[in-house]
């Protein structure tokens, strides 16, 4: 055992020696290549996933260079502790993708995807590869505080279950948002939609107290269009610049430099971010080539990205009326430590909104606006989880005063990631923690089964509708 | 030239995937077209001027009338030719009639 133990040492060390960007170059191309993708497209995949956190690490440390001292002053003059800088989705999904466990968590639940199909658990075939990392950086988390694979894994599976389940059960839904007909497969296996069960217990709140407020829903695609470019990635990073340097008193120089760079720094995150999109490509398309050659003759739904509902303009309103609610909640929450900024625009929490209010637009800020500080709190909680990932990966830069921490104020799956912390403190053995996990584990379990059950009397209404239409 | 405007959610992943597959398809059918992707939430009514062609990956509500001619891209995204085959078609043919 210890011989191939050693082995593998004596191969994989010199590789992991490298640095993030070299390894991950090299592990993915040679992934791509036996997944038998053309070798110019599987090395062109592996490039471009090592410029995107190559470049993600420069533009996290221009961010917190210009940030960090301009937020430590920020507290000093308002006396509100907010001291991380919120990096938004991008930088946290490059950095996931610089860890080989990355790949490994990708396997499994291919696998697992592959077995539910077979045993007709499921009708989705997932071909989202890319939002792994929403799976792999909550494994990683119950890592970093066990130290446990095994464990880890066993997390990621059981909400990599309920994923590939909660798609079955969207998806006529979906055709209802988008007016599409039953033959359409397109569903989700995103993350975001695991906050479905919990805003399932608002609404069915809505539905017994307040359902006249639904009259007052007002036309969002209208409300969308006046807010025009004044709600676009560069003039949210002016605002925040202006507001942080103005309340942190920076004088007048210095605030427009902090509004322009943190304008810059949103959008290239973003444009950093279609990068490393574009270098898993090839590894996507050779998954599911295999999976479709594999599972011939079944036809099922396709589990895609979350944005095919980005049509509904519910989402983008109520996305631009909870960013300043955010911002606001974020300075009187006890316990939060972040300022928004990347994240203020919530994609990790509108569409679920939308999916289970089915576009009551008031409904989805209300709701919204009472489950943003759970995204908060999970966001404080794993600042120094993401901060000290960020450095293993080479993407945080060393010249930054210690103490500072980087996150993601709207990361898909907060609940998710509070089980994750409490799954893996359990770990050391401590018997309250163990029963605090287990408690944790099964309250998210029976409110998923309640969901479930109540989605599928939802879809047993579509179904009867249909009939009635036939009829 | 044909210009066309995919577009999706965060203006990163799928509206990508839809233009990297147009282009590359519609260059081997021997057309010249542009693709840009771009966030949903970011089109205007000014925007949607300069193109010639809009790829939407589902039903999408812009809050104004649409006047140039939309085809739904979403097929593309599933990853299997024969589903995406109907779409390249559509556009072929109105590329046609715009030449």
């Amino acid at each position: 055992m210890n011989t191939i133990i050693d082995l593998f040492n004596s191969i994989f060390q010199p590789i992991i020696d490298l640095g993030a960007a070299p390894m991950m170059f090299i592990v993915l191309s040679v992934f791509g290549i036996l997944l038998k993708v053309k070798p110019s497209k599987a090395i062109e995949g592996g490039l471009k996933l090592a410029i995107a956190l190559t470049g993600i690490g420069a533009i996290i440390d221009m961010l917190t260079g210009a940030f960090s001292q301009a937020l430590q002053d920020f507290v000093k003059s308002t006396g509100i502790e907010l001291t991380i800088t919120d990096v938004g989705w991008a930088p946290l999904a490059t950095i996931t993708w610089g860890s080989p466990y990355t790949l490994f968590f990708l396997g499994v639940m291919v696998i697992v995807n592959i077995v539910m199909i077979v045993l007709k658990k499921t009708n989705t075939l997932d071909v989202d590869i890319f939002n792994i990392w929403h799976l792999s950086i909550t494994g990683l988390l119950v890592m970093y505080y066990s130290d446990s694979l095994l464990l880890a894994t066993a997390l990621i599976v059981l909400i990599g279950v309920l994923k590939i389940i909660n798609s079955d059960l969207m998806k006529p839904t979906f055709n209802d948002l988008l007016n599409a007909p039953k033959s359409n497969p397109m569903t989700s296996t995103h993350m975001n939609y695991m906050l479905n069960p919990i805003i399932m217990v608002f609404d069915k709140i809505f539905d017994k107290f307040f359902p006249w407020l639904d009259k007052y829903d007002f036309d969002a695609a209208k409300l969308n269009n006046k807010i025009g470019f004044w709600g676009s990635k560069f003039a949210i990073g002016v605002y925040l610049g202006l507001f942080i340097g103005l309340l942190s008193g920076q004088g007048l120089k210095a605030t427009f430099a902090l509004a322009f760079t943190a304008a810059v720094c949103l959008e290239l995150f973003s444009l950093i971010g279609s990068w490393f999109i574009a270098s898993v490509e090839p590894i996507s398309q050779g998954i599911t080539n295999m999976a479709t050659k594999y599972l011939k003759g079944r036809t099922f739904n396709i589990g895609l990205d979350w944005p095919f509902i980005a049509g509904r303009a519910e989402m983008w309103a109520a996305a631009n009326i909870l960013a300043p609610i955010l911002l606001l909640e974020a300075l009187i929450l006890p316990g939060n430590g972040i300022l928004p900024l990347g994240g203020i625009i919530a994609m990790g929490l509108t569409p679920a909104l939308l999916v289970v209010t089915r576009g009551k637009i008031l409904r989805m800020i209300i709701i919204g606006a009472l489950i943003l500080p759970v995204f908060l709190i999970s966001g404080t909680m794993i600042a120094p989880f993401v901060t000290k990932t960020a450095e293993l990966v080479g993407a945080f830069p060393s010249g930054v005063e210690a103490g500072t921490l980087i996150t993601h104020s709207t990361l898909e799956g907060p609940l998710e990631k509070i089980l994750a912390v409490l799954v893996g403190q359990a770990s050391t053995g401590q018997i309250e923690f163990i029963i605090y996990a287990l408690i944790a584990v099964v309250v998210y379990v029976a409110l998923f089964i309640w969901y479930a059950k109540e989605m599928k009397k939802r879809n047993a209404e579509y179904e009867a509708a249909e009939q009635n239409k036939v009829a | 030239m044909i210009k066309i405007l995919a577009a999706c959610g965060a203006g990163i992943n799928s509206s990508h995937q839809i233009k990297a597959a147009i282009e590359s398809e519609m260059r081997n059918r021997g057309y010249n077209v542009q693709v840009d992707a771009v966030m949903v939430k970011d089109i205007t009514e000014e925007m949607m001027k300069n193109y010639d062609i809009f790829t939407p990956i589902s039903n999408t509500d812009v809050g104004f009338e649409i006047t140039i001619p939309v085809v739904e891209a979403g097929p593309i995204l599933y990853r299997i030719p024969a589903m995406a085959e109907p779409v390249f078609n559509e556009l072929e043919s109105i590329i046609k009639k715009l030449q």
